[in-house]
């Protein structure tokens, strides 16, 4: 055995270890300082909150998150809202943030039987929740207007902006997708993982999870009150489809190495871990841009025209509907299921079967808005 | 010292502290080094892709275009099918738009002037030095990994520096090192690097060494020995159960790859991690030794050698000394030559004895070697050749055999 100079990025050294090994610091870091563009909107939500010494996302040790007030119950239909218009295929999605916003509104309104957005907003979160805003920068990327429209109905419930985090793997990939990067302490914030700075990069330990172990983004094990999951409505070349639990692959490490078996269990390994399933209170899946084929990579050919969000508050059940929606689209276009093409988005129903949530169909009630 | 060693990271003082490692640089080790900017080598055209820290894209070897803009790996036995913009299961290796590129071309993420006794190589140029790297990456997942954390990981979650082959090989032709060693994490996935760092060694009378699992297709291996001049490859147990379950691999191709070197001709020694209750029972260690005379030749060192819990696995404790000693035991009354007990300073089992007549021809106390009797490759007793690489001629001179009719098709 020759154990090397070992070094990851970000890490802390902790002295000569056995037989020589050592760990070393990784690279200075620099705040960009940068804020979000979509500073209007920020302001709203931050004017709503009132800024007065607010606790930064990941500036402060967090309390034990609270158990999940959102939580499908048992016996009762879980629903999953499918909230489509049309105009959100026309022109650029940046155009229609209006119609985001009170679409998005609308369906959680839907969701919870609440009679005004802000109610809805505020029966899955409050004033003093951490928020973490999982997209996708992968290929087809989360709409960054899509973010905002979610950013402006947490503020609605009072979640101050400086509380809300909007991340994916890589500052690269998140400023190639049009958003803004925002690294200062004000405002709604926005980095990678992998961005350059003090409290970025994953934790040092391994979690063990089912099969799968891996270091999860500091971004999850800092202190984080709620997740919402902002994935791309999209075809996987593996797993079959990338909706809202695949999106978490981009929460760890090493996802590379679990792309065995369609990915499973390894995602359901992956979203049943402590840092994920007790905090997720929403999956609002993107399908402004919507890919039936060739994901998660950009195939322009294989693009659909689905104008809409799907959302539930069962993380599940968002998922089999969305896999669901996908399978029909891809009937209509001839193409074969994911099944015959060998990639059934087996996760979903393991994730059902562990309780997770709901994956069958009969037992969730779809509702259009 | 040529003007080439300037070039390469020197560590600041803080850093020095910090890893408690000033002793070592006296003897001109760098322990650590600045992240390496996204980039494309140079003289390679602009490769398509996000630009990363620590990224160095260059466009890879052993693959081959599939359907809808997918490419198919095929350097090691997963055969990764990639969607685009998607990486392998080694996390190193990206489809862009349908050309399969390397992300670690001369990202070095760790790099050190070791003993060879260290790899270890107990019959390559004893006592000599080697200048020994590593990229990020591995084409398998072992749960007791000592170095996870740059084998673990991506290019981009670990610091770097870009450095060429070329420079690799200027260094230890300037320093006097003869032997270039890839190593610590798995050099299988930093194929091209590798290749083109041991051609150009080569060029400057400077030899390669591969410390490999071993996991990697008849092709690409058959090409790299033709670079190479040593091999040691990890034998992790000689169960499909182990390889499946503890290394999310496979043990038969590991195999395969053990008979084509040995077709090859390349030297290579054998190490064998002994993991108490998961690969340590003597009818195991039987199995694989008796295989390794059968199929290897009695001449392939083997070197077991003693587990400390780490990574995944913290629930074992480490191996015992009479575990390993059963083991070479073993080996050895299955007509392995030469076996080493590995991980355990000051035990007589880390010497090499004459096979013929048992003489004491290299003493060893840890990597040191306190003396060393072979003369020629002859033990100086009996006069018996003893098999290795005892000089950077012989090192040198080594070309890979011609392909016999049928080799490596015949592993059950
Ligand atoms: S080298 Fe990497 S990408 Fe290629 S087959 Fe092996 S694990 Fe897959």
């Amino acid at each position: 055995m020759s154990p090397p100079p070992a070094r990851r990025r970000g890490h802390r050294c902790t002295g000569d270890r056995e037989k020589g090994e050592y760990m070393l610091s990784g690279r200075e870091h620099a705040a960009s300082g940068c804020r979000t563009r979509r500073e209007f909107l920020y302001q709203i939500g931050a004017a709503t909150a009132g800024l007065v010494a607010a606790p930064r996302l990941l500036a402060e040790p967090g309390e034990a998150p609270a158990a999940r007030p959102d939580a499908p119950v048992p016996g009762k239909a879980t629903r999953v809202i499918i909230a489509r218009d049309e105009t959100l295929t026309k022109g650029s999605v940046d155009e229609h943030a209006e119609l985001l916003r009170k679409l998005l509104d609308a369906a959680l309104q839907r969701l919870t039987d609440a009679p005004d957005a802000a109610t809805a907003w505020r029966s899955f979160f409050k004033a003093g929740d951490r928020v973490a805003l999982k997209v996708n920068t992968l290929g087809l990327s989360t709409q960054p207007a899509v973010a905002d429209a979610i950013v402006a109905g947490l503020c609605a419930a009072g979640v101050r902006p400086e509380n809300i985090i909007i991340w994916d793997r890589f500052d690269r990939e998140l400023a190639a997708a049009g958003f803004k990067l925002n690294q200062s302490t004000d405002g709604v914030q926005c980095r990678g993982t992998d961005a350059e700075r003090i409290g970025s990069g994953y934790a040092e330990e391994v979690e063990k999870s089912g099969e799968i172990g891996s270091c999860f983004s500091r971004i999850l094990t800092g202190p984080v009150d709620a997740i919402i999951s902002v994935p791309v409505f999209k075809d996987h070349g593996l797993a079959g489809v990338s909706l809202g639990m695949k999106n978490f692959y981009g929460a760890i490490h090493n996802p590379n190495k679990y792309h065995g078996n369609n990915c499973d269990p390894f995602v359901a390994d992956v979203v049943a871990h402590r840092y994920i399933a007790p905090k997720w209170r929403l999956t609002i899946c993107d399908g402004t841009r919507a890919q039936v084929q060739g994901g998660p990579g950009r195939s322009p050919q294989h693009a659909w025209s689905f104008g809409g969000l799907i959302i539930s508050n069962d993380f599940v059940a968002a998922d089999a509907v969305g896999a669901d929606l996908l399978e029909q689209e891809r009937h209509a276009r001839g193409l074969k299921s994911l099944a015959e093409d060998r990639r059934p988005p087996k996760h979903i129903a393991t994730a059902g079967a562990r309780g997770l949530g709901q994956s069958d169909l009969n037992r969730i009630e779809r509702i259009e808005v | 010292m040529d003007g080439v060693m300037g070039r390469l990271p020197q560590p600041s003082r803080r850093d020095v502290l910090r890893c408690g490692l000033g002793a070592c640089l006296a003897g001109g080790m760098v322990c650590r080094l600045p992240c390496a900017q996204g980039q494309d080598v140079a003289g390679t055209g602009a490769l398509p892709g996000v630009a990363l820290p620590g990224v160095v894209r260059h466009p890879a070897r052993h693959w081959e275009k599939h359907a809808d803009g997918e490419v198919k790996c095929l350097l090691c036995p997963r055969a990764c099918v990639v969607g685009d913009v998607e990486r392998g299961y080694c996390g190193v290796r990206e489809n862009q738009g349908g050309k399969y590129q390397t992300l670690v071309y001369g990202a070095l993420c760790s790099y050190n002037v070791d003993p060879i006794e260290k790899k270890p190589l107990f019959h390559y140029l004893p006592g000599t030095q080697a200048l020994s790297i590593a990229t990020a990456g591995c084409n398998i997942e072992c749960k007791f990994c000592q170095n996870w954390q740059i084998s673990q990981f991506r290019p981009e979650q670990v610091a770097s520096t870009p450095v060429t082959p070329e420079q690799l090989a200027a260094n230890c032709a300037a320093r006097g090192w003869p032997t270039l060693a890839y190593t610590y994490s798995e050099p299988v996935v930093f194929y091209e690097y590798m290749y083109d760092a041991a051609a150009a060694a080569r060029r400057r009378g400077v030899g390669s060494v591969m410390i490999s699992n071993g996991y990697i297709e008849e092709e690409p291996i058959r090409e790299l020995c033709k670079v190479l001049t040593g091999v040691k490859i990890d034998l992790k147990a000689f169960t499909e159960r182990f390889y499946v379950e503890q290394c999310a691999g496979e043990l038969k191709p590991v195999l395969r790859a053990l008979e084509v070197l040995k077709d090859v001709g390349i030297w290579f020694e054998l190490v064998i991690l002994i993991i108490p209750t998961l690969n340590d029972s003597p009818e195991e260690i039987k199995a694989m030794a008796r295989w390794v005379v059968e199929r290897l030749g009695p001449d392939v060192p083997m070197h077991f050698t003693r587990f400390h819990p780490t990574y995944r696995v913290t629930n074992l404790p480490r191996t015992p000394v009479p575990t390993l000693e059963r083991s070479r035991d073993i080996a050895l009354g299955e007509g392995v030559r030469y076996v080493y007990a590995g991980n355990v300073p000051m035990h007589p089992g880390e010497n090499t004895y004459c096979h013929q007549c048992r003489e004491l021809l290299i003493r060893r106390v840890g990597f040191r070697v306190e003396s060393s009797l072979i003369r020629d490759g002859k033990c100086p007793k009996c006069g018996t050749t003893i098999p290795g690489v005892w000089s950077q001629e012989q090192a040198l001179s080594f070309a890979p055999r011609q392909r016999a009719a049928g080799t490596a098709q015949g592993t059950s």
